[in-house]
């Protein structure tokens, strides 16, 4: 069973791999924001340095955000939800192998390439650390969540912004605490009850996510 | 009198307010070969989803094996094999590592050598290497007929299957459906040209609804 997940998750990261354009456009929007702040507010580093952790946030959320209309969309044009709905393997689970595969191919990339931008926007070593740990910690969650609306909406044929206006809501919380607290170690504060809140909420998703998922998917498939 | 395996009882489906059909009933046995027949848009594939319990009717029931399909839907989708008008193939993984996902979603054994004698069958084994992306109408149903053979399931319901199939293709998709008959398996068609098969159909005939 174990090994049949990785098996799956295994080719959809491939596919993703085969379809450059899927995981790069997230990626290539969010430098491109961040690298046009330097351009639009001046070198000035101390500004920079004091929105920093609000435009690399924001731009990674959007990105996200961006991909997450296609967790479900090839599939249903394929007709292989239907084979995942009739799949004796719990919905639950493919479901989950789903959002860990698209977090591996849209997420990861962005959070390797987010100290770079870091440097382009004056962190220092403890802001830097301080990026990576709550982009590892509250991405998840941007997928997870994602997916809930995506599955929702997988019938819908022209999504525009609906996905961003069902989710966006449920993305407030990760993105305060994230923020604040990049915030908190540029003022050298304790970090620890940011990374422990945000820890909390990621623990909680990936526990109740994907039974919603998998719920708002059998729900979508009809519309 | 054999024992009615799969039974279809009184199943209407309404789509904005009007019937797009009433009161389908038809039990079936062991080796039974049921043809839906109708024109398009007479609800084919929607009866069809119904019966593969993707959709729910309006009013009705069906069982399988005595048990109702929505409180056993476990035991159902074990049995079941549903081959949409889709081919439910994933277009950027290739032949090979297509039949092997299914294997692994279905939670089927992978064998090469089971998989070798599949492909040589329906004569996919030259692409085998290939991105399904490239492959012909055809050959994707080729490759979505491969998957049926993959496992031995009770109840097939194919939707359209001899679309896209050239003539050889076709004797291909009778003899195993024929094949699946004699090994007490139950097939429903969706379809609107009748396959010349050997054996004799049941049909339901959508649009005026009656069952022979």
């Amino acid at each position: 069973m174990f090994h049949n997940l990785l098996v799956l998750i295994h080719h959809d990261i491939l596919i993703t791999l085969r379809q450059a354009y899927s995981w790069l456009t997230p990626l290539l929007f969010f430098v491109l924001v961040v690298c046009l702040f330097p351009l639009a507010l001046g070198p000035d580093t101390e500004t920079l340095n004091k929105i920093a952790p609000g435009i690399i946030w924001v731009a990674a959320l959007l990105a996200i955000l961006m991909s997450l209309g296609n967790i479900f969309r090839n599939d249903v044009h394929e007709g292989y939800l239907d084979l995942i709905l009739l799949s004796s393997t719990p919905l639950t689970l493919l479901v989950f192998c789903k959002v860990i595969s698209h977090w591996i191919t849209h997420c990861l990339p962005l959070i390797l390439i987010s100290p770079l931008l870091g440097v382009l926007l004056n962190l220092n070593n403890t802001e830097e650390l301080t990026l990576i740990t709550t982009l590892l910690l509250g991405t998840p969650v941007l997928c997870l969540l994602g997916a809930i609306g995506s599955a929702l909406i997988v019938s819908v044929r022209t999504q525009g912004l609906l996905l961003p206006i069902l989710i966006m809501p449920l993305y407030i919380p990760v993105l305060i605490f994230s923020t604040s607290a990049m915030m908190a170690a540029s003022l050298h504060q304790p970090l620890s009850a940011y990374f422990a809140i945000l820890g909390a909420i990621a623990l909680f998703t990936l526990v109740f996510a994907p039974f919603l998922t998998s719920a708002a998917l059998r729900i979508g498939v009809n519309q | 009198m054999q024992q009615p395996i799969l039974t279809i009882n009184e199943i209407s489906f309404e789509r904005n307010n009007t019937f797009l059909f009433e009161n389908i009933s038809c039990s079936l046995v062991k080796g039974d070969v049921l043809q839906i027949a109708g024109t398009n848009g007479s609800g084919k594939s929607t009866l069809l989803r119904i019966l593969a319990g993707l959709l729910e009717p309006e009013s009705g029931s069906i069982s399988w094996k005595n048990k109702c399909i929505y409180e056993d839907a476990e035991t159902y989708k074990r049995d079941l094999h549903f081959l949409g008008h889709q081919n439910g193939i994933k277009m950027h993984l290739t032949v090979h590592e297509n039949l092997k996902h299914y294997c692994a979603l279905t939670g089927i054994t992978y064998k090469p050598s089971t998989i070798n004698s599949i492909i040589n069958k329906l004569k996919i084994d030259s692409v085998f290497n290939t991105q399904t992306s490239y492959l012909s109408a055809g050959q994707l149903r080729r490759l979505s007929l491969a998957k049926l053979l993959l496992n031995p399931q009770r109840l097939w319901l194919l939707d359209e299957p001899a679309t896209a199939l050239d003539s050889e293709g076709q004797q291909l998709l009778i003899d195993l459906i024929s094949q699946h008959q004699s090994a007490g398996g139950i097939t429903i068609l969706a379809t609107h040209q009748p396959l010349p098969l050997t054996v004799t159909m049941k049909k339901i005939q959508l649009g005026s609804a009656y069952v022979s």
